[in-house]
This record gives structure tokens, C-alpha cells and sequence, in this order.
């Protein structure tokens, strides 16, 4: 079997060449857009893409910053499959969407991502939702909790209201920097 | 032979497609690493200012090319419409509001001109145009020390930096007058590299390392009050540090209290001036708004100077923080009603019935000091001894102390009132318990009657009334502002046009 797929003597050294540049250009890709990163669950790993700037900036000056990163609330975490499947779904979606430049000035998120976000909150926050006492004190809270979001009321959790690409200029955010090596650079900076 | 050469001997058009398959596969791949490659360029680009800044740069408008927000607003400081019921950002002539002012310090520079400040974009002019720094004809001449330019410009570190910090300290106010023309502005709070709070004024480190505290470990929260207790404070100048050097010292060692900074200033035996018509050894409180905020319950519950000076704003769908410095009470919508859920109309009044209530017992401090002055006079004429006086001499001082700490500390009345409050009644106990010495004093010189209270109903008669000739003042400064300001600006042009970065838009 694994014979039939070799390719006949005389083709070896060629084949062995575009294979190589084939995997070569593969690896290039995995590195340069730091694929390995995506198994973490680092928030500098969402921008990656510099257009997540503004959500990085925003989260970074809340008060969830000391105890959630983007993964705690942007996946589920109902069961280990479904966070690696959502998140490598979205992931890719994400991922195309930046790379044939489709990306919205202003980007919402999805139902199902929303759907994600709003169970995740209830994850955290499900002794503040449920003691009575706290209930209590806000109006209405058990009816509103059933039929909206909770950012719908909530509404500058935790990235305030107002998120264009434009909006956090001059933002310190951890984007990748430049991929060549620093050897390199010294070595070309001195010739 | 494997099959697969079989397969293309038979199909040869079967190669040619693996082989164009993969070509095609490839050069996909490729233009999938290369946009990824294009993409992780631009963040390169993304969120980095455009102008390059070097460190100790000066000139606010060059910062202005990158923070374009921070910047509009900060030159919102040239306003100077507000006027609240005691202060806002218009120039009111304190003297003429309250001659009493006048006599209580007497001999000293504030008895010549002293007005409510406007904003930062006036720093310079301001110091420029006040009589308190005369009518220097020279780069030796004139009243005050290069020390009073200290917090008026990001000139300032540039100059530390590179003459050196006693340098600074050393020679009179006009020497640097060519050198310093930036009014505050940016690289007074801000590391250029990072944008991060910086402190760029020594006294202040110096005062924190005195007290055995590392400034550098300062939260953010903290260094936005930081910044602004870099001038903000109360300072006096230390003539021991080097020869001929005015060396800018906060008096903190003893803690940030009345007591003990009074406790400070009595020990070393510094007094600002003698009184021209008590004699007696004076303290000049500068304005210790840190000191007082620090005493508040605003400060308490970990509200920054920031805050509440310097709200956060929104335009255009961009948030930042809005560098316009003022008077909360105009900007109640961004800076009170963030916190508390009150009516404007409400709020104003909580602030000025705490005003009012604190000024309503400093006035009768101020009166009752008055008094005191003239009555030592009063003592001094009746021939009463250095020996019989020393007592009363410091009781007048420690008392206007409290006083001025009070009316220095600008909005301190609002900022704490409780201690504002405090400090007062300790004022008026010790000038009356001061003027119960005297009071014995005249017994015992054979005095019985009440000393008159002086007609210091105009800032003109008050200064008439200590010796004082306003007239020769304003025109030796009218001489200088024609004269020697023309020059200095002229000079300091020559010497900014040979800076590496030139700024774009600039006429």
C-alpha cells in the first residue's frame, strides 16, 4: 500500500524537493501567524490580529482584566470538546474573515457568541444572581434576567459601549512584533 | 517499478496535473503566508504615534501632532469664563477683593499683587506679568530667584537635565527668562516614551525619599495625584543646600500637617519675611491643595486629583481623559455626577455651603490678625522689649499660618472641610490667646485703650497704608514687558528652531 504511493525512483529527488518547499511554506505559515498560540489561552493571543486592539484595550483598563481573560468568557466551558470545537470553529472563522480583509469597522458579536458570553457570566456571577438578597435590591432583576442579555443592561461590561477599530488610538496592546529574529536584524543592521 | 509510474506511463496528463496541482497548491500557500506576513506588518503601524518625541521635548504642540485630543483639550485651559462664587478660571484681583490681604503681608511680595490663577496655558504669562517678580532690567536683576520658574514649564526638566538641578536652583528669576517659554504642558507629567505619569520635579522625590518612601512604587491611581502634588504643594526655599541656590524643598519630614510642617519651619528657625509692621518672623503658606485633599474623604476613599479635574470625555466615539484642568463645579455632568446621583443645582450648593461656612470664620481670623499686627505695632511703640514681644511674635506667626494654610489651600475648604475647619479654630485661639499677652503687655506698659482698626477699606488704601508704592511697581513693569519679554521670546525662538524635530504646524 504505502509503496503504491511512492513515486518511481527517478522522480525521488524532485518529489523530495517540492515536498519540502511544500512543508516548508506550510511551517512558514504556522509560524508566522503564531498557530501554536491559539492552544493557549493567553489574551495576547487574540491580537494576533491587531484589529482586536480595541477590545484588548478596553478589557485591559476593566475590572475583569484581574480575573478573566478573553477565553473565560469567549468559549464555552460546559465540556472540554465543546471549547476546543467552538473555539477552533470561530477561530477559523475569525481567521478568514481577517484575511480576505472582510473585517466590519465596528465588530459586533454573533448570536451564538453572545449565547456563549451570557451563559459564561452566569458561570461567574451565579451566587450574585441567585441570592435573594441581591436579587432584592435590584428591580425587576428576576424578570429582566429571563428575557435579555445581561450586558443588555449592564451595558459597559467589560468593554464599554463604543468599540470602532478607531477607538482606542495610541492603545498599548501587546500586538506581535516583527517575526524575523533578532540576530538577523543585528546582522543586517551591521552590514 | 511501483504502479504509479505504470499509471502515468499510461495517463501522462495525470503528472502533468499533480505537478500543476501542487504549483497551484504552493502558490496559494504562499500568498496565504505573505498577506499573513502584510497583516502582521500593519500592526506595526496600528496604535503607534506618528511623530517621534525625544525625551525632555518641551514644546507641547509637537506632543499635540500625536495626541491630538489630549491636546485640544488641554489648551482648553485658555478659557477663562468660569467664575464660581469664590473662585473658577477668571483672573480676579484677590487685593482689591479683600485688602485685608494686604496688611497681613505686609513687606512681603504678595502684598504687591495677588490674583486668582488661570489656567495652566497661562502659567508663564502670568508669572511674567505679576508684580511679585518686579521689573528686572537684567539677567541680575530683580526680586525673585530661578526657582519661582520651577513649576511654570516643561523647560523646566529639559533645563535640570541639562544644567543640572542646584544650577537651576541658582540666580535670579530674569536669567532664565530666555530659556523658559513652553507653558505646562505635557512632558511635566508624561514619560514621552510610554505616556506613562511621570514625576519630573525633584522636590518632590527628594521630599518622599526624606520620608523614607520609594515615589517609584506609587500606584497609577496614586501618581494621578501625584503629578499635580508636584506643584501643588506647600514649598519654601532652602538657602543651606548650595551657595548662592534657592533650593525648592517641601517641609514634609515632621508629616503633611499644619502642625507639622509648622513643627518643621520652627525648628530650622525659617520664616519667609518679617513683618514690615508687626515684626514678626512670618511663614507664607504656599498652597498645600495635596496636603489638604490628602485629609479629605474624597482622598479617603481613593478619588485621584484626576478625577474629578480631569473626568474622562467621549468624542467621537473615542474615550480619554479630558486635559482641560478645572474647576469641577464646571464640569459637574462628567466629574460629580459620575459618582453621585444628585442634581447640578444640589450639588453646587453642597460645595458652596461648605465654602461658605469655612470662610465665614476665616474672615474673622483675618480680621482678628489685623488687629494683632497693628497692636503689636502698637506694643513695639510703647517700648516694648524684644524679650516681652517673642512670645506674641510667634503666636502671630503660628496663627497666620493656620490662616493661610486655610485660604492657600484652594478648595480646601470643599476638598476637607472638617480639618479647614479645625485649623481655623486653632488660628483664632492662638492670635486671641496672643492677643491676651498683649492685652496684658499694654498693662503693664500703661495702655489702656483699644488699638484702632486700620481703613483698609480699598486694596489702595491698604497698600497706602503699609508704604507701599504700587505706582513705581506697575511702571517699572510695564518697562520690563516692553523690553526685556519681546527679547527673551526672540531669543528663545533662535533657540528652539535649532531642535532636531520640527514641528509641522507651525506658521
Amino acid at each position: 500500500m504505502l509503496k503504491k504511493l511512492l513515486p518511481p525512483l527517478k522522480w525521488r529527488f524532485p518529489v523530495i524537493v517540492i515536498i519540502g518547499i511544500f512543508s516548508g511554506i506550510s511551517l512558514f505559515t504556522l509560524y508566522v501567524s503564531k498557530a501554536h498560540s491559539y492552544l493557549s489561552d493567553k489574551p495576547e493571543t487574540c491580537t494576533n490580529c491587531h484589529i482586536m486592539s480595541p477590545q484588548y484595550a478596553t478589557w485591559n483598563h476593566s475590572s475583569h482584566r484581574e480575573v478573566a481573560h478573553c477565553n473565560d468568557c469567549h468559549v464555552p466551558h460546559n465540556n472540554i470538546v465543546n471549547k476546543y470545537f467552538f473555539k477552533a470553529k470561530d477561530g477559523l472563522r475569525h481567521a478568514s474573515v481577517f484575511t480576505l480583509r472582510k473585517e466590519p469597522q465596528v465588530i459586533f458579536i454573533l448570536d451564538e457568541g453572545a449565547e456563549v458570553v451570557h451563559q459564561n457570566c452566569i458561570r461567574c456571577h451565579s451566587r450574585q444572581i441567585t441570592d435573594p438578597k441581591l436579587v432584592a435590591s435590584v428591580e425587576q432583576h428576576t424578570a429582566h434576567m429571563q428575557d435579555r442579555k445581561c450586558w443588555d443592561c449592564h451595558r459597559e461590561v467589560p468593554h464599554g459601549r463604543v468599540n470602532s477599530l478607531s477607538s482606542v488610538p495610541n492603545a498599548r496592546v501587546p500586538l506581535p512584533e516583527s517575526p524575523v529574529p533578532d540576530w538577523i536584524k543585528k546582522y543586517t543592521k551591521n552590514n | 517499478m511501483s504502479s504509479n509510474l505504470k499509471i502515468t506511463e499510461k495517463k501522462p496528463w495525470l503528472a502533468w496535473l499533480v505537478f500543476l496541482v501542487t504549483i497551484a497548491v504552493v502558490f496559494v500557500l504562499g500568498l496565504l503566508a505573505s498577506s499573513i506576513v502584510e497583516r502582521r506588518a500593519e500592526a506595526a503601524y496600528v496604535n503607534v504615534p506618528k511623530k517621534e518625541i525625544s525625551s525632555f521635548e518641551p514644546r507641547n504642540e509637537i506632543w499635540g501632532e500625536n495626541y491630538p485630543r489630549e491636546f485640544q483639550s488641554y489648551y482648553g485651559t485658555a478659557d477663562s469664563s468660569f467664575r464660581s462664587k469664590y473662585n473658577g478660571n477668571v483672573m480676579i484681583d484677590m487685593l482689591e477683593v479683600d485688602p485685608r490681604l494686604v496688611v497681613l503681608w505686609a513687606g512681603y511680595g504678595f502684598a504687591k499683587d495677588y490674583n486668582q490663577g488661570r489656567g495652566h496655558y497661562y502659567a508663564v504669562v502670568d508669572v511674567q506679568n505679576t508684580l511679585r517678580t518686579g521689573g528686572p532690567k537684567s539677567a541680575d536683576d530683580g526680586p525673585m530667584p530661578t526657582t519661582c520658574w520651577t513649576c511654570k514649564s516643561p523647560d523646566v526638566p529639559r533645563l535640570m537635565n541639562e544644567k543640572g538641578v542646584t544650577q537651576f536652583y541658582t540666580g535670579k528669576w530674569a536669567r532664565l527668562g530666555p530659556e523658559i517659554v513652553n507653558t505646562i504642558g505635557c512632558a511635566d507629567c508624561h514619560d514621552p516614551e510610554t505616556m506613562n505619569l511621570t514625576i519630573t520635579r525633584p522636590a518632590l522625590v527628594e521630599a518622599f525619599d526624606r520620608m523614607g518612601k520609594d515615589i517609584k512604587k506609587a500606584s497609577h491611581q496614586e501618581m494621578r495625584s501625584l503629578v499635580c502634588a508636584q506643584c501643588h504643594v506647600e514649598y519654601y526655599f532652602d538657602k543651606t543646600v548650595a551657595e548662592g541656590a534657592n533650593y525648592l524643598t517641601f517641609p514634609w519630614d515632621n508629616g503633611l500637617t499644619v502642625e507639622g510642617m509648622e513643627q518643621y519651619y520652627d525648628n530650622i528657625e525659617f520664616s519667609d519675611w518679617t513683618h514690615s509692621i508687626s515684626k514678626a518672623p512670618m511663614l507664607k503658606t504656599q498652597h498645600p491643595g495635596y496636603e489638604m485633599y490628602l485629609t479629605g474623604i474624597h482622598a479617603q476613599r481613593g478619588v485621584s486629583c484626576a478625577d474629578c479635574h480631569m473626568p474622562y470625555k467621549s468624542e467621537g466615539g473615542q474615550k480619554f481623559t479630558d486635559h482641560k484642568m478645572q474647576s469641577p463645579l464646571n464640569n459637574i455632568a462628567n466629574s460629580c455626577q459620575v459618582c453621585h446621583r444628585e442634581e447640578t443645582s444640589t450639588l453646587m450648593a453642597n460645595v458652596y455651603e461648605r465654602q461658605d461656612k469655612i470662610i465665614e470664620n476665616r474672615d474673622k481670623l483675618e480680621e482678628l490678625l489685623v488687629r494683632a499686627h497693628v497692636e503689636a505695632k502698637k506694643a513695639w511703640d510703647l517700648g516694648a522689649t524684644e524679650n516681652q514681644m517673642k512670645d506674641i511674635l510667634m503666636g502671630i506667626r503660628h496663627a497666620q499660618w493656620r490662616w493661610d494654610y486655610v485660604a492657600a489651600s484652594h478648595g480646601g475648604s470643599f476638598h476637607s472641610p472638617v480639618e479647614s475647619g479645625r485649623i481655623i479654630s486653632t488660628g483664632i485661639t492662638t492670635v486671641q490667646e496672643t492677643r491676651l499677652k498683649l492685652a496684658r503687655l499694654f498693662a503693664s506698659l500703661g495702655f489702656n485703650e483699644e488699638v484702632p482698626y486700620p481703613d483698609i477699606s480699598t486694596k489702595a488704601k491698604a497698600q497706602k497704608f503699609i508704604g507701599l508704592d504700587a505706582e513705581k511697581l506697575n511702571s517699572e513693569k510695564n518697562e520690563f514687558i516692553k523690553n526685556l519679554v519681546p527679547e527673551w521670546l526672540k531669543q528663545a525662538e533662535e533657540r528652539e528652531k535649532t531642535y532636531d524635530i520640527v514641528a509641522n504646524n507651525k506658521e
